[in-house]
């Protein structure tokens, strides 16, 4: 959105240097490049919407034939947002933008530190002019409110407003690099990954996800005292809540309640709530004495040894059921299953002792995302810069009038490149003001 | 039934006489019947935002409930009627009507508000005859629960509505019905003032949307269709300002970039809901 004319680049000729290192500096700063680096990234986008990203290699083979994979493997379209082509493009996007930006912002500041008041045949022949007759420069220049003077000479003025609108291009270009470099800190020195807890349960790290899954810690503990979720009467949920205590050094230092849309901040670190799940928990009597086992939970008395193995919602149309393991007298692995709604399943006599499964419960489950990026704050900054940047673009627009002492009177012509239309307007009611003609 | 699927229906079927009223405007060419048009425009638009009011009012479940709920005493809190695909097809007819009344100082001309009227209808239209469309009030689910939900639908909505006038001017310029065209430089000059209202919208609605899905999701941007969708729209527009300003584009190839930019608006809006999935996939229920 650069006010600036093309032609304007051919101005302003680098001081002499290699041609070749003129051709890479044409070849950077063209706008030509910059539309086709916009364009490459934008379809590249369109293929990283089309095809499912960063799904396992099953699926692609299910979603498509040998050969079709083969390509998509070698332009890198499973993963199109990490792969070789996008970030080159970015950074050859970010260098162009640079080369971009920095000559014109030169330029626009050395014009605006070297404009001088036109002749008066200059003035004469502009569009937007009018003539004070009998009144000088000091007389009128309580009508221009809102301008500020750039320059003051001796029967000569110029007045401006809104002059930030020159820069505002530049302001908006600047914090796309911005926004990219936070990116950046975010993908060198973050890292996410999800982490479950179980009511009791604390863990102190995170297994990361990406390119490189690898543990991280913490640095704290996190503690997941209670969790509650609640339903709309429709079914649908209502809302989440992880009650968690921040451990340090095994103290707590912290209490909070993690929802979806507020999550918690501590050391760096944000933990959100993204996910709930259940798991069974098998409550049995064994000779008399309740055990609680979860999937894969081991109970061991004496001889008798008991693995849960296996959970099934519905056994063969009878309900709800779990698989035991255990070992038989002559020391080999035998199975059986346990049906809560059977009741000649619910009770087994397993080496002498009375085996009765008494329910199953549904233990929730809290799926936390851990999230650590260190690049949010530039971030933030980068879109608060390009929002600021945008508006002052094209809200605000920036007009020079001169003002010249002459014979006559005053003589008075303005300027704006950018809402000549609204320029127009506004000069007219100046030249009411003034009544000048 | 609920009282704001009436005031609706009644508001849809405003939009249809708007529309049979224009053509009466431009077959008697007659200022009385354009001023009566206008007024029918504003009581439409004044009917619409009370038809959203009431769905808002209703799905807290009636007027009491929302005194309630101020005083944080209520079970189930309603919520702005911006939460699902139904909604957002109300909203943006709402939109689209809001910016023709916020650009009538500068561009006032019939043959403009007519189409925003036939483009209004049809939005209208599809919400609340298309047996696809589900048109009940449903509570919202945890993700939504944010008071971003509202600065985030708002800048998005207002700035398709801003390209649909962006393209209407475009396809004005390509179509060129002589007796009833505005000038060339009209079209031009509100072409340009709606990609002006529009851009930064749309910034506003992605940069919002990132906030929101930071606090929600743990993750600013995670190339879900909706937001490179979303990003490739804007990119194009980009790409639209710099061929009006850096290389000057004007006429034909300005027009036909509006027409691009607002398939790429449409496929943002529907082709991600109903083609392809992912996070925002309550935007097609």
């Amino acid at each position: 959105m650069s006010a600036t004319k093309s032609n304007e680049g051919r101005e302003g000729q680098a001081p002499p240097s290699p041609p070749f290192l003129d051709q890479v500096y044409e070849f950077l700063s063209s706008v030509t490049l910059a539309i086709a680096l916009l364009a490459f990234i934008a379809v590249l986008s369109i293929f990283g919407t089309l095809v499912k990203q960063q799904a396992s290699p099953e699926e692609y083979l299910s979603y498509y034939s040998e050969s079709t994979n083969t390509i998509i493997k070698f332009l890198g379209l499973n993963d199109v947002f990490h792969s070789r082509w996008f970030i080159a493009a970015l950074l050859l996007f970010v260098l162009n933008l640079i080369f971009c930006s920095v000559p014109r912002l030169l330029r626009v500041i050395k014009s605006g530190r070297s404009a001088k008041v036109p002749s008066e045949k200059a003035l004469d022949g502009m569009a937007l002019r009018c003539l004070v007759t009998g009144k000088r420069i000091d007389d009128v220049t309580g009508v221009f409110k809102n301008y500020r003077a750039t320059l003051r000479n001796e029967g000569s003025m110029i007045l401006e407003r809104g002059s930030l609108g020159r820069y505002a291009v530049y302001m908006v270009h600047l914090s796309i690099i911005i926004i990219l470099l936070g990116g950046l800190i975010g993908f060198l020195f973050g890292y996410r990954g999800p982490l479950t807890l179980a009511k009791g349960e604390t863990k102190d790290s995170v297994v990361s996800r990406g390119a490189a899954t690898e543990r991280r810690p913490l640095g704290f503990a996190l503690k997941l005292t209670d969790f509650q979720v609640s339903f709309y009467p429709t079914g649908e949920p209502k809302d989440y809540v992880s009650n968690v205590e921040v451990l340090e050094n095994g103290k707590r230092v912290l209490q909070k309640s993690i929802r979806v849309n507020d999550p918690l901040s501590y050391g760096g670190v944000s933990i959100y709530q993204s996910s709930y799940g259940s798991n069974p928990v098998f409550v049995f009597n064994v000779g008399g004495e309740p055990v609680e086992l979860g999937q894969g939970g081991v109970y061991k008395k004496g001889k008798l040894h008991l693995l849960a193995v296996r959970y099934e919602k519905s056994v063969h149309n009878f309900g709800p059921g779990v698989q035991v393991a255990y070992v038989d007298e002559k020391g080999q692995p035998q199975t059986t299953w346990f049906l809560t709604e059977v009741p000649r399943l619910r009770e087994k006599n397993i080496l002498g002792t009375t085996v009765r499964l008494d329910k199953i419960q549904e233990e929730y489950y809290t799926g936390l995302e851990v999230s650590r990026d260190p690049g949010v704050w530039v971030v933030w900054f980068g879109f608060a810069l390009i929002l600021f940047g945008l508006y002052v673009n094209f809200f605000l627009y920036h007009r020079r009038i001169y003002l010249l002492e002459i014979s006559k009177g005053v003589l008075i012509a303005g300027t704006a490149v950018k809402n000549k239309e609204g320029f127009r307007e506004e000069f007219e009611k100046l030249k009411g003001k003034l009544g000048c003609s | 039934m609920f009282v704001s699927n009436e005031i609706l229906s009644v508001v849809t079927f405003l939009y249809l006489l708007l529309f049979l009223g224009h053509l009466v405007c431009f077959a008697t060419k007659k200022e009385k019947v354009l001023t009566a048009v206008w007024v029918g425009l504003y009581v439409t638009f004044g009917l619409h935002t009370a038809g959203l009011i009431a769905r808002w009012i209703e799905s807290y479940g009636g007027i009491t409930e929302v005194y309630k709920c101020i005083f944080q005493i209520c079970q189930f809190p309603g919520h702005a009627p911006l939460s699902n695909f139904y909604e957002s097809l109300i909203f943006y007819a709402w939109c689209i009507a809001l910016i023709v009344i916020a650009m009538k100082k500068r561009l006032r001309f019939p043959l403009l508000t007519m189409f925003a009227c036939l483009v209004a209808l049809g939005f209208m239209g599809y919400a609340s005859f298309s047996t696809s469309v589900d048109k009940k009030i449903t509570p919202l689910i945890p993700a939504l629960q944010s008071n971003w939900l509202h600065i985030h639908v708002f800048t998005c909505f207002i700035a398709y509505a801003a390209f649909a006038v962006s393209f209407l001017a475009g396809l004005f310029s390509i179509v060129n019905w002589k007796s009833i065209m505005p000038p060339e430089e009209t079209l031009e000059e509100l072409n340009y003032r709606s990609v002006m209202v529009g851009f930064p919208m749309l910034s506003a609605g992605i940069l919002t949307g990132a906030v929101w899905a930071h606090y929600a999701w743990g993750s600013y941007w995670s190339w879900d269709p909706k937001e490179t969708w979303s990003l490739i729209t804007w990119i194009f527009y980009a790409l639209f300002l710099h061929a009006r300003f850096a290389r000057g584009w004007k006429g034909r190839r300005i027009a036909l970039l509006s027409i691009i930019g607002f398939a790429s608006v449409i496929f943002t809006y529907f082709g991600v809901n109903f083609i392809l999935s992912g996070l925002h996939s309550y935007g097609a229920a």
